[in-house]
């Protein structure tokens, strides 16, 4: 039979491990989806922003309230692709499109 | 000798910087007609103010059947009500613009010096309405659209004549801000305004042929008929910015307006024959 000490300490270190795990997540989370606004942001500037980011970064926000801080992350990289490949985007056209001027 | 030569050049400078600015758009248009007439021969210069109707024959003859009961009838009825209702004051509409109603439309898009950016009609019209302390019409909203509709209808016949003064830099610069976004690439698709409506002008989407951009914008706003209602050319342009799976501007936005600036001139000489119906 486990004393009744050792069961205890036991419980809170497993509470204190999924604390630190959620706490760790989350900080995570919210650091990649401010990074990830920042790009949409920048993008949307240069007059770029895809249509999809922001509903991404909306769902994502919707999955991290819900605890699914997994599924949350992967919508904010997806969002943060688009928000990079918009801005790639946009620096080459910004000379690529007098190519395309009917002469 | 050498400071002579040297303020010589200085004046010469904005000589041909404006000489280069004049034979920038009218250069543009006559290479985006001549584009259009050699990629299809046998249609008139005159026939691309009907857009896809003058290189579809199938489509052409459905619209003949829709023209012979105009589904944008109604609009123009309203927009003729709307036109000629008393603002607060008792003023008109009209009263705000100082020409005949039929020359309203041909008017815009124009540049405005004193506000640095291009003026449309929707934009027209929501001044005056703000002018008679009545608040300005959501650019979507039926109100507008039809008051633009009646507007286009008077000016059938009327020729496209859209200046860019090549001695307003603001004018220049709108003009060219204008062709940037239709030649430039944006959204997942990578798609720009040209690669449908230049290079792959005439080839099919799915079921539908994509129309030339000479003459895009004489028949609007439009009676489209998978929507059921009138649609501005903005709403036609969020529509494309949409479809390429870019985030679309703002109705009446710099962008959107600066867009109209550079089609409309480059539809110079064809004749206004809105408004349109499409399917």
């Amino acid at each position: 039979m486990v004393p009744v000490r050792a069961n205890r300490s036991g419980a809170l270190l497993g509470v204190l491990a999924a604390v630190l795990m959620v706490t760790g997540c989350t900080t995570t989370f919210e650091r990649r989806l401010a990074e990830a606004e920042q790009l949409r942001l920048e993008a949307a500037a240069a007059g770029a922003e895809w249509l999809q980011t922001e509903s991404l970064l909306d769902q994502a926000r919707d999955e991290a309230a819900q605890g699914d801080t997994d599924a949350a992350l992967v919508l904010v990289d997806k969002a943060r692709f688009q928000a990079e490949a918009a801005l790639r985007q946009a620096e080459f056209e910004a000379t690529a499109w007098q190519e395309r001027v009917i002469k | 000798m050498k400071n002579t030569a040297a303020k010589l050049l200085l004046c010469l400078v904005p000589i041909l910087w404006q000489q280069a600015a004049i034979a920038g758009p009218e250069d543009d248009r006559k290479a985006f007609v001549e584009y259009f007439q050699s990629r299809f021969p046998d249609v008139s210069f005159a026939e691309f103010a009907n857009g896809i109707y003058a290189i579809d024959d199938d489509a052409r003859r459905q619209w003949q059947d829709i023209e012979e009961f105009p589904p944008y009838e109604f609009a123009i009825e309203q927009g003729e009500t709307l036109w000629h209702e008393a603002l607060p004051g008792g003023a008109q509409l009209a009263d705000c613009f100082e020409r005949p109603a039929d020359e309203i439309r041909p008017a815009y898009p124009r540049f405005d010096a004193d506000r640095g950016e291009v003026v449309t009609l929707a934009v027209a019209i929501n001044d005056c309405r703000q002018t008679h302390q009545l608040s300005a019409l959501a650019y979507d909203s039926e109100e507008l659209i039809s008051i633009t509709a009646y507007l286009a209808y008077l000016a059938r016949g009327k020729p496209v004549a859209i200046r860019v003064p090549a001695d307003d830099p603001g004018a220049i610069a709108a003009y060219e801000e204008g062709k940037r976004f239709y030649y430039s690439k944006r959204g997942q698709l990578n798609f720009a305004c040209s690669d449908c409506h230049v290079t792959s002008v005439g080839l099919y989407v799915r079921a539908d042929r994509l129309s030339a951009s000479l003459g895009h914008t004489t028949h609007f706003p439009v009676y489209r008929s998978k929507l059921g209602g009138m649609i501005s050319l903005h709403q036609r342009f969020s529509g494309c910015v949409r479809d390429v799976r870019a985030k679309p501007f703002a109705l009446q936005s710099k962008e959107f307006r600066n867009l109209e600036y550079f089609l409309s001139y480059m539809g110079n000489g064809l004749e206004f024959n809105g408004p349109g119906a499409r399917k």
